[in-house]
């Protein structure tokens, strides 16, 4: 098992490494060639791992691979921890993983940097599966920065494109802000529990559970308290969660097989099941688990309310996937842990599909991603089109498909959820289904039906209101050739993320959210225990249990006013926009966090750099410590240099007077 | 106070005056020469600490070859003494200080209070035909001989590093090559030519 | 003692050593300029084979040969691996710049493979005569290395400077020893721990010579204010000497030292500790300083061998195991990276023109990016920079002497790391940031290219996997 493990791990490193450093001997068919079957392996290895502990019942496997250091008694070790959950994990990033790879080499055939980018996403896989598989907090910490790292150079991937820049430098801030709580976390676990391994911690955990601490004043906060919310710091900014959601959007100005592979699919997901491994943490403090709940239901509604104005067709997706996560995190909240990772599952699969085939419209647009210039691509892309319709019908749970089942799981578990806020999620959660319907068949209908691509008719002016500056850059010309349909190494990928989309729901939902595919790794107190408050008899009851409840007619209400505003009455929308305008401005401003975050950090920060650096670096560091201290120094040297004279003799006298020196300090005294 | 003693002491005072010409002498071949006398009383003195074999040797080795083969490079090379003595005056107050200093230490730590013979009882006398030698060899034959076999690596060390740093072929110099010396055959060196007599001279 | 082949089996490095040494001695006379590949060839299978039997003959227990001579314990057989691992890369460096200067000849190979018989004889040595002897064998053999270019003036000027305080400086180490023998009456080392322990030696006497063996250890070490020769040897030597110079024998020092003061003179730990401090400190600081107002490479990499002596010796002063640990794997990183340091010197020096100032750096990454690469890493291993193995080096150190409560000392060396990373720092700037002076393509054979990839490449790696490493120095401390 060790070996297969490493395999699994080492696989895409190798893959990256060839493409990354042997750029040019290897070419561009040797990069995606070394990469895919670098990745592939592990994928395959993964899929054995994963049948091995969901059918053939392996024993967890908890084993240190190396001891990195031992300091103090606390060890700091590389080891993998597979369990169910863990082969979940490594299934779904391998397989988006390799998805994405095979897609990119369609995407990206014709841009710049093609060995760099398959070097970063085969090392993305590498720091993902690392992040994933680990048993301590260390090498959890190793993968949660690695990913952050891949994440950060693949957003600003067009190191000549300002806004990429913006937005990479974007990500990695709003992403310190979180990395900083998420080791003030681990420190803390470090601190309080002695070890970094899970077990460990798990272990020694409940005796601390009354524990408190003192850390500001004389408050004591509850130990566990304070361990689960910096950890979840850390989570919100990995999974973007309000207020460190912030990012995300801009991260689009990535290449699209990447917001598919770690802006949807895996990287953002790090945070739901970095909470779902620690669960026997969270347990503990259900104060840390209201706080979570109601991070996660306001994203899950609020980002929804914001993808229903964005024109961009990344962004909406972007949007979209905010909100999925705040559903997420929402069930975690609630305790649902199998809930909220089944959706993580069930998402990475839709989400990648929907994000692939967004890119599939854009390569069918020459790289314009502006939906009012797009329309009627139902008829040139007609897979990209049916996969994009599944991919819509997954996410908004039409009944059947696969985010059905999970986002319904999610709203029952918060439903009989009893912690402070749960009142307030539920309504959210439920509401967030419609605004999630509406938003998914804007895009829809705008995208695929209506009047063809506007760039093929005559007098068309695009006004491009979100400064998307790449819009204007690849306008196509009058006569370019219709979009047509793309490649096989584009379509194949969405087909094989498609059929998950649909069936993966149906088939998981037994085992993982009512069966026993989580016992043992997941921990649930009895008094939190929402999801086995809902009677479950058999996926097919559980559609039918869905039919009587309230969201899948929110969600069909949603499609519907979709439909009849976007496809039937255009103008409604805009006479909307105009009645109701100070909404409108809300949410096109994305209800002010940039536009805040500008002015009061990235402002402020400027004027306190500004006021520190005239006061204290030039006044004082540079003009007294550096500069006094660097002529001081070369004073210091340029005097002992002269002591070496080159004259034997003196060398020998100073060996005698230091003889003389130490005899008189030790000896006499 | 015995013989021995006064043995000692005349060999410790000569030793030691010894040892001071050796450094105050203009002439180097005096120094030497100081130098010479300097090992005679050390070999002297160790044999009053029954430590013949060492005292023999160091009377042939050092003095018999070394000093002599010293003695040599002394008189070949011309020393610029004054030049040398101008240095040793001009830094001997301060060499003088250090010096004086180190002393009183050594003989504050090392003086009679803690090497006396109350500390270090003196040892039995060995029987008149007690073979000092052949304990040497013993010794360093079988408890010494890893140290034994490392200074003879030293010494072959010596060799090679004389060799390296001195031997040099230079192609001017003509060398004479004894193997084809001997194995010459009489033909190389004696060439008969017959001619025929010239006529009519 | 019974002398078989078993019985001698974990002296068999030495016995190896010497003989391959004397037949590679005698093989060179029979070669011409043209085949002195040879020479070469088996000096690089010599030390490939000691490295091999010095593990064949490893193990954790202690084993004594020689009534006492010799000691083969876990110590001694890391130091060996270290030593001879470090020695190969040296001659690898060196074969260019010798047959670039014209002074490839077998002696080299002869007095450098002595040389390192000397130090793996200190490695493992268990009484007074044989670490003397044995440090003797090593310096002989450096001090006739150091003259080696003959035609060089400087050359013979530092070997006459390292010859005459060498010379010095073992009399006063020897003269330390008879007055530790005075006291205790026995050169065993291990005996004379336990005279020291059962309190039954002149404690005055006993510190007196301690002194001088300190002093002895601190000249071979370099630290100050024993360290004069360092600079003037280093800079005259030919580069490829100095790259030997800098290197292994730092490794031997190792040894010395923990033979005489951590073996025998164990109990007066209190003592020597405190002298030590003394020297590191100054060590620290005079290093750090004076490295800085260098222009030649060759005396700045000197002045940083002293701070990082400093740094040694902290780890001595914790006198405890884990302080050892930390010294020996400290001693072990640094000979790896003054190794590829003036390997590197080696490597950009061509014909006639010797790399010695900082200026031949500059513009290093245009001429090669892959050296300058493996440069870099080697600069920050020096500095201290993570995730170099110097970082670590520096970290356990640090971490040893905290644990015994000496805070103070491990801020001071830290600010005089700082000091020092300085021209580190500097040395990296000219690399990247200048434009080159020379513009000569570097000529450099595949196996030299080879060992500086590795050398570098261990740096990497070893910083980022130090454990294995670390393991071996503290398990041969029983830590």
């Amino acid at each position: 098992m060790d070996y297969i493990l490493l395999t699994i791990v080492l696989a895409p490193l190798a893959g990256s490494l060839i493409a990354g450093l042997f750029r040019n001997q290897v070419g561009r068919a040797g990069a995606h060639w070394t990469t895919i079957i670098g990745v592939g392996i592990s994928c395959a290895l993964s899929f054995y791992v994963f049948y091995q502990y969901a059918f053939n019942g392996a024993p967890v496997h908890n084993e240190t691979v190396y001891t990195w250091m031992v300091v103090d008694g606390l060890r700091m070790e590389i080891g993998f921890l597979v369990d169910r959950l863990t082969a979940m994990m490594m299934v779904v990033v391998t397989f988006v993983s390799l998805m994405v790879h095979i897609y990119t080499i369609g995407y990206m055939a014709h841009e710049e940097g093609y060995q760099r980018f398959f070097s970063y996403i085969a090392l993305f896989t590498f720091s993902m599966l690392m992040l994933v598989m680990s048993n301590n907090f260390l090498q959890l910490f190793f993968g949660w920065e690695a990913v952050g790292l891949v994440s950060y150079l693949l957003i600003g991937f067009y190191v000549k494109r300002e806004t990429a820049i913006f937005a990479n430098l974007k990500a990695f801030l709003v992403n310190r802000v979180g990395d900083f709580g998420f080791i003030l976390g681990i420190a803390a676990v470090a601190m309080y529990m002695g070890t970094l391994d899970y077990y460990e911690a798990f272990e020694r955990a409940p005796a601390l559970a009354n524990a408190t601490v003192v850390v500001w004043g004389d408050d004591a906060w509850s130990l566990m308290t304070l361990i689960c919310i910096l950890l979840f710091v850390g989570a919100m900014g990995k999974s973007a969660q309000v207020p460190l959601h912030v990012w995300l959007p801009d991260s689009m100005e990535g290449p699209t097989p990447i917001s598919a592979l770690i802006h949807a699919a895996t990287m953002v997901t790090a945070g739901i099941f970095m909470v779902a491994r620690m669960s026997p943490l969270y347990e503990l403090s259900e104060t840390a688990l209201s706080f979570v709940l109601i991070i996660g239901a306001t994203t899950a509604f609020f980002m929804g309310l914001i993808g229903i104005i964005q024109n961009d067709i990344k962004r909406v997706v972007a949007y979209s996937t905010l909100s999925q996560l705040g559903y997420m995190i929402a069930a975690l909240g609630a305790s649902a842990y199998a809930a909220g990772l089944f959706h993580l599952m069930t998402h990475a699969f839709f989400k990648a599909l929907l994000f692939l085939a967004a890119g599939s419209v854009i390569i069918g647009m020459h790289h314009d991603q502006d939906i009012r210039n797009m329309g009627g691509m139902r008829k040139y892309m007609p897979i990209t089109h049916w996969t994009f319709l599944i991919g819509t019908l997954a996410l908004i749970g039409f009944p059947g498909f696969a985010g059905f089942f999970s986002k319904d799981a999610i709203i029952e578990a918060v439903h009989f959820s009893r912690i402070f806020g749960s009142d307030y999620a539920y309504w959210l959660l439920l509401s967030g289904v419609f605004v999630t319907a509406l938003y998914s068949f804007r895009l829809y209908f705008i995208v695929f039906h209506g009047k063809g691509p506007r760039h093929f008719e005559p007098h068309h002016d695009v006004h491009d209101e979100n400064g998307d500056a790449e819009a204007q850059e690849h306008h196509p010309v009058h006569d370019e050739p219709k979009p047509h349909e793309s490649p096989w190494v584009v379509t194949v990928p969405l087909v094989l993320l498609a059929i998950p989309s649909v069936v993966i729901g149906y088939l998981a939902i037994g085992p993982m959210l009512f069966g026993e595919y989580f016992d043992g790794t997941l921990t649930v107190a009895p008094i939190h225990a929402t999801l086995s408050e809902i009677d479950f008899h058999g996926a097919a009851g559980f559609i039918l249990h869905g039919l009587s409840g309230p969201a899948v007619y929110l969600a069909a209400a949603g499609a519907l006013v979709a439909w009849f505003v976007y496809t039937r009455k255009p103008n409604i929308a805009t006479d909307l926009a105009r009645r109701f305008s100070w909404i409108y401005r809300v949410l096109d401003s994305k209800y002010g966090f940039d536009s805040f975050n500008q002015w009061f950090f990235a402002g402020g920060a400027r004027q306190l750099g500004k006021v520190l650096w005239q006061a204290g670096d030039r006044a004082f560091i540079d003009g007294a410590v550096v500069n006094g201290s660097a002529r001081s120094v070369a004073w210091l040297a340029s005097v002992t240099r002269y002591l070496q004279t080159g004259y034997l003799y003196h060398y020998a006298f100073a060996i005698i007077l230091g003889l003389l020196g130490l005899l008189s300090w030790f000896v006499i005294r | 106070m015995s013989f021995e003693k006064f043995l000692f002491y005349l060999f410790a005072v000569l030793l030691l005056g010894a040892a001071v010409m050796v450094i105050t002498r203009r002439n180097p071949v005096h120094s030497v020469l100081f130098l010479v006398l300097a090992f005679f009383n050390a070999a002297g003195l160790w044999m009053l600490a029954e430590a013949e074999f060492l005292a023999i040797a160091l009377v042939l080795v050092y003095v018999g070859a070394v000093m002599v083969l010293f003695l040599f490079v002394v008189m070949m090379l011309d020393i610029n003494v004054a030049e040398l003595r101008a240095g040793f005056v001009r830094s001997a107050p301060v060499a003088l200080v250090v010096a004086v200093i180190m002393a009183a230490e050594l003989v504050v730590v090392l003086g009679p209070a803690r090497f006396g013979l109350d500390s270090y009882a003196a040892p039995d006398r060995h029987p008149a035909d007690y073979n000092n030698t052949a304990e040497l060899g013993l010794a360093l034959f079988t408890q010494h001989i890893y140290a034994f076999e490392i200074a003879a690596v030293i010494l072959l060390v010596g060799i090679v590093a004389a060799i390296s740093l001195t031997l040099r072929r230079r192609p001017e110099t003509k060398y004479l090559d004894p193997a084809s010396q001997v194995g010459v055959k009489a033909k190389d060196r004696l060439k008969i030519v017959k001619m025929d007599p010239e006529e009519n001279a | 003692m019974q002398y078989d082949l078993i019985s001698l089996q974990p002296v068999m490095p030495e016995i190896f050593m010497l003989g391959a040494a004397c037949l590679v001695l005698v093989v060179d006379l029979f070669l011409t300029q043209r085949t002195r590949m040879w020479t070469y060839g088996l000096t690089l299978a010599t030390l490939l084979g000691a490295i091999a039997l010095t593990a064949w003959a490893a193990g954790p227990e202690r084993q004594v040969l020689f009534d006492g001579s010799y000691v083969r314990d876990p110590v001694s057989d890391v130091l060996k691996i270290a030593l001879l691992t470090i020695t190969v890369f040296v001659m690898v460096y060196a074969r260019d710049y010798l047959l670039q200067r014209g002074i490839y000849r077998g002696e080299f190979y002869t007095l450098a493979l002595f040389a390192s018989l000397g130090m793996m004889i200190m490695a493992s040595a268990g009484n007074f005569l044989t670490v003397y002897l044995g440090l003797e064998l090593l310096a002989l053999s450096m001090y006739a290395l150091v003259a080696f270019d003959r035609d060089s003036v400087k050359g013979s000027e530092a070997a006459m400077k390292y010859f005459v305080l060498g010379a010095l400086a073992s009399g006063l180490l020897l003269y330390g020893m008879s007055m530790l023998y005075g006291a205790t009456g026995t050169l065993n080392l291990a005996a004379m721990s336990e005279v020291i322990a059962a309190g039954k030696a002149e404690e005055t006497v006993l510190v007196f010579g301690l002194v001088f063996v300190v002093i002895g250890i601190a000249f071979k070490f370099g630290a100050v204010p024993f360290h004069m020769w360092v600079p003037d040897v280093y800079d005259g030597a030919p580069t490829a000497v100095t790259l030997f110079l800098g290197s292994a024998p730092k490794i031997a020092a190792f040894a010395l030292a923990i033979r005489l003061l951590a073996d025998g003179a164990g109990g007066l730990s209190a003592h020597w500790s405190d002298m030590l401090i003394i020297l590191a400190v100054a060590s620290l600081a005079i290093g750090n300083i004076v490295a800085i107002a260098q222009t030649n490479v060759k005396r700045m990499l000197a002045y940083s061998t002293i701070s990082h002596v400093g740094f040694i010796f902290l780890g001595f002063v914790a006198a405890d195991g884990r302080g050892y640990g930390a010294a020996l794997f400290y001693t072990v990183v640094y000979a790896l990276t003054a190794a590829g340091g003036f390997g590197l010197l080696t490597i950009l020096s061509r014909k006639g023109v010797d790399a010695e100032t900082l200026d031949d750096l500059k513009g290093l990454n245009d001429r090669s990016p892959w050296l300058a690469g493996m440069m870099l890493l080697i600069l920050f291993s020096m500095a201290g920079v993570p995730p170099t193995v110097g970082f670590f080096a520096k970290l356990f150190v640090l971490d040893a002497v905290v644990q015994v409560d000496m805070v103070w000392l491990a801020i001071v060396a830290v600010f005089f790391s700082i000091i020092g990373a300085y021209y580190y720092l500097r040395a990296i700037k000219m690399m990247y940031f200048d434009k080159p002076i020379d513009d000569h393509p570097i000529v450099a054979s595949v196996d030299s290219r080879v060992a500086m990839s590795v050398n570098g490449l261990a740096v990497l790696l070893l910083g980022i996997f130090p454990t294995a490493l670390l393991q071996a120095c503290r398990t041969a401390f029983g830590g």
